[in-house]
């Protein structure tokens, strides 16, 4: 065959395979409320209670991109500009919020209030929903601002101290370049943010995704929660829109295989003040959380650690195998369309899994529901292929662009050079490119593989019957069970969640010593 | 005319000791080279004259003032009325090239600035770039930006490091003659950082030579080509 041929084909495939599986169910999900005789769906986009619970959704994502946006960069700017002693420490601990699913801390904030406050409305209010979404997501914005501060070049501050103060140099030179970022955080978790299921839904407080979920799966109302869907997916599209060039090129972790070029100021007075800082924000995110399951689980005459665990154990299990499965098929798709766009300037699939990663869960669950819910379609929908689809449709996106972004940073000239001497190009990816990104590589599995595992808003939709995974097991209980097991349970999983990331630190020190080259 | 002196200066980064008891008083109104290998500590000196740096030991004065002392800074860079012209430019991507010049007196809230950036732009011939970005100019233009960015806020010291390595000659002399028009304008100290010793005897009345953190050697041109230093011999390569 003509090798032509062979390299269309070996990318036609998977693109059609990619869009047949994941994206038409949302084609088909626009196209079914467009062609759908029941106007009454439509009508419902001009019903007054539909468009306040948007706009309440929408203002309470904003508030908590903004905090979250706020927090992020604060902290990122003094871990990654200032010469603070154990700044590692603290990136990892205060990155630790958004690698333990929101679902866990919601459950500790609202155990905490309803212990402050008793049953009152104001435990179940919007305000719990934004601090966790802040808590929860702000070491995103922490991240990708630390990644561009990284990234400012020494000589631009430099040639700005000759001018001005420090202050006047960080507000004109350094704020404008790292510019994207900020919108890029701010976007990334208002999307989040909007699209969340798990954290309103444990407050109890009603926002779009929970009343689309609510509609499906308790009202049946499927017409209403279709056009639900289309209208949320809507508002995504347009806020993907409005950011397209910067979100498709969202850094995530930025595993470098250059040093920072960026200068570093020292800061020896006021170190009590930066420790202070950080160890306020530790106990605030992570330690009152911890505390509050703990003393909550402990609460009560009847201890239910022995209860929880045997409910959680088998769950735990499948949660993990099925997460490990879900982090290997996205990475090797992330590989896959990060490489046709960085090496072959083929965007394409890196739209489609943008297109996927932005849509809410609950509306992807819906999707998907409707397009495999058929008898052919069963060896799918009725097995954890439909999960494994979500999470490459959720995560995909993130994956491609860890990976995409170390691709970036490799000179296309190490290739080149063994291009020359005869090197098929089969090989220069296997013994050239390939072992320069196994850091990345590696670093796209573990966060892919955190995320599977508690993943909720879509899960809970599409789950097959028999199958039972953490997260969902710990929503269904919380609902009938006493507040001590749910405790409990959220305990066992977080404690589990933390396990498996110690883990990954330890395996992640020696793949990056071995295999971090520059 | 002011007066810069280092005075004992030991600095080092990390473990890395790059200059050792280094002492000197530049020359004023005049232009001195720091010439040596690449390592020496050249740019060290433009880095801690600048206040970009602060030396472990020693002192740094100007105008007989301290301006950094064993690792205290009493003058930050931007009190110090220094220009300082960058190997890599470091000309603001954001900004157009009329905002690169423009924002230090934007910031010393300058009258006249328009005037001001016209005079210096014309001076260097770029007028007609004005509203380009950085990334639309050429090399050539983009040192001639970043110098006139320095010189239009009148420093009393202009501090260069390397900034005309990789361009050819004709185009060297050409910025080399605007520098020193503006020179004789504003009687400013220049300091010359290069490692090719033919430029440092066209561009310095005076020459420092410079090799592992201290000095080999200092005077005019002629007084370095008779210098009895071997290491001095050697580098010039007589």
């Amino acid at each position: 065959m003509d090798r032509r041929v062979s390299t269309h084909i070996i990318r036609i495939v998977p693109l059609s395979l990619l869009f047949i599986v994941l994206v038409l169910p949302l084609m088909l999900l626009l196209f079914q409320w467009l062609t759908d005789t029941d106007r009454t769906v439509l009508l419902s986009f001009t019903d007054q209670k539909t468009l306040l619970l948007i706009g309440k959704s929408l203002w309470m994502s904003f508030t908590a991109a903004l905090l979250a946006t706020c927090i992020g960069t604060i902290c990122g700017f003094l871990l990654y500009k200032l010469k603070i002693p154990y700044s590692g420490f603290y990136k990892l601990a205060l990155l630790l919020p958004l690698l333990i699913s929101p679902y866990i801390f919601a459950v500790a904030w609202k155990d905490g209030l309803f212990w402050l406050l008793g049953n009152s409305a104001a435990v179940y209010s919007e305000a719990g929903v934004i601090t966790v979404h802040a808590f929860v997501f702000f070491p995103l914005a922490m991240l990708i601002t630390g990644s561009a501060l990284s990234q400012v070049h020494a000589g631009y501050e430099e040639a700005g101290l000759m001018v001005v103060s420090v202050r006047r140099m960080v507000l004109k030179i350094i704020f404008p370049l790292i510019r994207p970022a900020l919108t890029t955080s701010f976007l990334l978790i208002l999307i989040f943010s909007l699209s969340d299921f798990s954290v309103p839904a444990f407050f109890g407080v009603r926002t779009f995704t929970t009343e689309i979920f609510t509609q499906f799966s308790a009202l049946y109302d499927f017409p209403m929660a279709i056009g639900q869907s289309v209208l949320l997916l809507l508002v995504c599209l347009l806020l993907m829109l409005t950011e397209h060039r910067y979100l498709s090129d969202a850094p995530f972790f930025s595993v470098s295989t250059k040093g920072s070029v960026s200068k570093k100021y020292n800061v020896q007075k006021r170190q009590m003040l930066w420790h202070g800082i950080f160890w306020l924000l530790l106990i605030v995110v992570l330690l009152i959380p911890v505390f509050i399951l703990t003393v909550q689980s402990l609460t009560g005459k009847t201890l239910f650690f022995a209860r929880a665990w045997e409910l959680v154990w088998p769950a735990a299990v499948q949660s993990v195998k099925l997460a490990v499965a879900g982090a290997l098929l996205t990475t090797v798709i992330g590989l896959w369309v990060a490489y046709e766009k960085e090496r072959r300037a083929h965007q394409f699939p890196n739209v489609l899994l943008l297109l996927t990663f932005i849509v809410p869960s609950t509306v992807l669950g819906i999707a998907l529901i409707r397009y495999y819910n058929l008898p052919l379609l069963n060896f799918i929908y009725g097995t954890s292929l439909i999960l494994l689809i979500i999470y490459v449709g959720k995560f995909g996106f993130i994956t491609s662009r860890i990976i995409g972004n170390n691709i970036k940073q490799i000179p296309v000239s190490l290739g080149e050079a063994a291009s020359v001497i005869g090197i098929p190009s089969k090989r220069i990816f296997l013994k050239i490119l390939l072992p320069l990104m196994i850091p990345s590589l590696f670093t796209a599995f573990v966060l892919s593989f955190i995320l599977c595992l508690g993943e909720l808003g879509a899960t809970v939709m599409v789950y097959p019957p028999g199958m039972e995974l953490m997260p969902v097991k710990t929503f269904t209980i919380s609902a009938n069970a006493p507040q001590a097991l749910t405790s409990s349970m959220t305990l066992i999983n977080m404690g589990l969640t933390m396990l498996l990331i110690l883990l990954f630190f330890i395996i992640g020190k020696w793949v990056f010593k071995k295999y971090q080259y520059a | 005319m002011p007066e810069i002196t280092l005075e004992h200066i030991t600095h080092h980064y990390g473990d890395k000791e790059v200059l050792k008891d280094f002492s000197f008083s530049f020359v004023q109104g005049k232009t001195t080279c720091l010439l040596g290998p690449s390592g020496c500590g050249k740019t060290t000196v433009l880095r801690l004259i600048s206040g970009l740096e602060t030396p472990v030991s020693g002192i740094v004065k100007i105008d007989g003032a301290t301006v950094s002392k064993n690792g205290e800074i009493a003058v930050p860079p931007h009190k110090r009325n220094i220009g300082f012209v960058f190997q890599d430019l470091s000309l603001w991507p954001h900004f157009t090239v009329y905002d690169n010049i423009a924002f230090g007196l934007k910031e010393k809230r300058e009258r006249n600035i328009k005037e001001k950036v016209s005079d210096i732009l014309d001076l260097f011939g770029i007028s007609d770039k004005a509203q380009k970005y950085p990334h639309q100019l050429s090399g050539g233009q983009k040192q001639m930006v970043a110098i006139a960015r320095s010189l239009v806020l009148q420093p009393q010291v202009l501090l260069m490091d390397e900034p005309l390595a990789n361009i050819d000659t004709h185009l060297k002399e050409d910025i080399l003659g605007h520098l020193k028009t503006v020179q004789k304008q504003q009687l400013f100290a220049m300091l010359y950082v290069t490692h090719d010793h033919k430029e440092a005897f066209h561009t310095g009345d005076h020459i420092l030579v410079m090799n592992a953190g201290k000095i080999e050697a200092a005077g005019t041109k002629e007084e370095i080509c008779n210098s009895t230093s071997n290491y001095v011999k050697s580098f010039l390569k007589f």
